[in-house]
């Protein structure tokens, strides 16, 4: 979805880039006194394969008091980038796709959305079949990021075999991915104007095949998991954020479903993974099945040339809405370009969560958002 | 605990036959390109004025060249041009920076061999620390992904440690950003005698599309690609052991 605004002055323009928020940092470390006090200092490296981001759990006692989360490790400039790429679309391109890596397919989707709002005479718009590979590629981002997640969360409760199964599972869907655009991230595939890749449309019919064997054995290993009581005790009432909070911090995607349709623990997330994972099937399965899929970009209007124009784009990437937006001058050219990933609304919530728990929550709360460092540095 | 048990024994063993067999990867897979002899100076222009990366593609005394440390493989090249081809070829590391660069006419590709004494004592014990300095997750991912059932790496000792001072190599992915050059340097000195340095993808090795911070040493082995597939990882990090 884009939208697109005109302004007279480049102030009003970046006053509105501004206002699409991002992750702010606590100033200052609160000090937490008084007996049972103490503080847990954690990275930025982590014990596990993941990025860095400092951690500060304040503790009374047992019970976490407040966490602070402190980020910034992984600022590589993309949005800098994006602006002096100066017009090189595929420089853009990739750097949307690097921007979080998790999240390349809607983050190539926002940026082409992007792009073909604001210049509907350069790009032509993307015909039904551009459209139907790019959905695909964005479900199955979605399918393979929450069972990896789900996967992740077992480990997190040593139930190992759904942790191995989720492992191996998410691989499949990242081949398929593969199978239809070469990299299995989706990358190099979606760009403004329409895909990249010709003859995806062949390979549909082995997609289907796949997902049809592998589904039922992805059922089978979630089914495991939220049917072992030992597993649902530790997901239940852990890391609870309250809908009245969720809302009131602006939490959105999975965690602010969670907190909206069910009672915001760890449980609630897993559950809205394991319902997103069958949506996106659902959808798959209607797009391979021939369902036109919904263009979203109006292409009557570009950019004015006698103002400032900002175009803000948003896909409906795994986590929530990512949102892409650019700064034009009146002579075309992008002077600012933002980035506002879903994970920056969301680290508050992880805070949140952990407020009354055992440190040792910490690893299912965090799993339960797994939230993005790079797409919340850029 | 009577359904776990069964649904483990159903499951079975999924690890790939890969290796020994050779790597199941997707048909459109890139791997290390080629490029044709006779490829001429405005042939290259016209083909960077599609790369996404600076300096990935070149032109120098007569012959063009691509760099795999930059590359993203992204194929735009191949696309516009016919005399690159990118190849089915995943054993992609090497041991030097300069064997990342493919001149045209270059054929017959054989991967470096290890011959590294102290690298080569670490076959069967291979401990990794991941500092992820500015990555974008993707490397990390894949990486990760290695320690899933699927692809095993455990079973050839290859583990990545949760402390440096457990670790016999950082395994570093992204462009080392500057709010992370300290804790990468810290990582790199937890580490105990002797230690190594791995940079994986194209940010690390290069910066990629971003600009490379410093490495606290310089590397033992480069693992190029945006990201690179999981099998030229382990190939990679099993020759790097002499362990392939």
């Amino acid at each position: 979805m884009t939208e697109l605004f005109s302004f007279k002055t480049i102030e009003e323009a970046e006053a509105k880039l501004d206002s699409l928020g991002g992750y702010k940092d606590p100033a200052e470390v609160v000090p937490l006194k008084g007996a049972g006090a103490h503080e847990v200092a954690v990275g930025p490296v982590h014990a596990g394969v993941i990025e860095p981001g400092h951690f500060r759990f304040q503790c009374m006692g047992e019970d976490v008091y407040n966490l602070q989360i402190f980020l910034g490790y992984q600022h590589r400039g993309v949005e800098e980038a994006m602006v002096n790429a100066g017009g090189n679309i595929a420089r853009q391109t990739a750097l949307a796709e690097t921007c979080a890596g998790d999240t390349s397919a809607a983050a190539a989707i926002a940026f082409a959305e992007l792009m073909e709002r604001a210049f509907p005479l350069r790009f032509q718009a993307p015909d039904n079949e551009a459209l139907r590979l790019r959905n695909i590629l964005l479900e199955l981002e979605r399918i393979a990021n929450h069972t990896g997640d789900l996967g992740a969360l077992a480990g997190d409760v040593a139930f190992l075999q759904t942790a191995s199964f989720c492992g191996r599972i998410r691989g499949e869907y990242l081949n398929m991915t593969a199978l239809l655009c070469g990299n299995r991230f989706g990358r190099n595939a979606i760009v403004p104007g329409g895909v990249r890749t010709g003859d995806a449309a062949d390979k549909y019919g082995e997609i289907k095949t796949w997902i049809a064997r592998v589904k039922p054995e992805l059922d089978r290993a979630l089914k495991l998991m939220f049917h072992e009581h030992s597993v649902c005790d530790r997901f239940d009432g852990t890391g609870r954020v309250p809908r009245d909070v969720a809302e009131s911090i602006g939490l959105v995607g999975v965690a602010r479903r969670a907190s909206v349709e069910f009672n915001g623990d760890v449980m609630a997330r897993a559950l809205v993974r394991r319902i997103e994972i069958n949506e996106a099937h659902t959808k798959i399965a209607k797009l391979i099945g021939g369902e036109a899929p919904a263009s979203e970009t109006p292409r009557f209007d570009g950019l004015k040339p006698d103002g400032f124009t900002v175009v803000v784009s948003t896909s409906a990437a795994w986590r929530g809405p990512l949102v892409h937006a650019a700064l034009f001058s009146p002579d075309a050219k992008m002077v600012r370009y933002k980035i506002v990933d879903p994970s920056a609304h969301n680290w508050p919530g992880l805070a949140w969560a952990l407020r009354g728990e055992q440190i040792s929550n910490f690893p299912i709360c965090n799993k339960s958002f797994n939230l993005s460092y790079c797409g919340t540095d850029r | 605990m009577l359904k776990a048990f069964i649904a483990r024994i159903k499951e079975g063993c999924r690890t790939g036959a890969f290796p020994p067999a050779e790597p199941n990867l997707p048909p459109d897979f890139r791997g290390r390109p080629e490029i044709d002899e006779a490829t001429s100076a405005e042939e290259v222009e016209e083909m960077k004025s599609v790369c996404p990366v600076d300096g990935a593609l070149g032109f120098s005394e007569g012959k063009a060249f691509i760099d795999m440390g930059r590359c993203i493989f992204c194929g735009r090249c191949a696309a516009k041009c016919t005399k690159v081809r990118f190849t089915r070829e995943y054993r992609l590391g090497v041991f030097k920076r300069d064997d990342l660069v493919v001149r045209a006419g270059e054929g017959g590709y054989v991967p470096p061999v290890q011959t590294d004494a102290e690298a080569l004592r670490l076959k069967g014990s291979l401990q990794l620390r991941e500092v992820s300095a500015g990555g974008c997750a993707a490397c990390e991912l894949d990486a990760n992904v290695l320690g899933t059932p699927a692809w095993d790496m455990a079973r050839f000792g290859i583990r990545f440690a949760a402390s440096p001072r457990h670790a016999d190599t950082v395994y570093l992915t992204g462009p080392v950003s500057r709010n992370m050059r300290s804790a990468l340097d810290k990582t790199y000195a937890a580490m105990p005698e002797p230690k190594f340095l791995i940079a994986a993808g194209a940010c690390a090795i290069s910066g990629g599309l971003y600009e490379r911070g410093e490495y606290p040493a310089e590397p033992a082995l480069y693992i190029p690609g945006c990201p690179p597939h999981p099998a030229t990882t382990l190939e990679a990090l099993l020759r790097f052991v002499g362990d392939m």
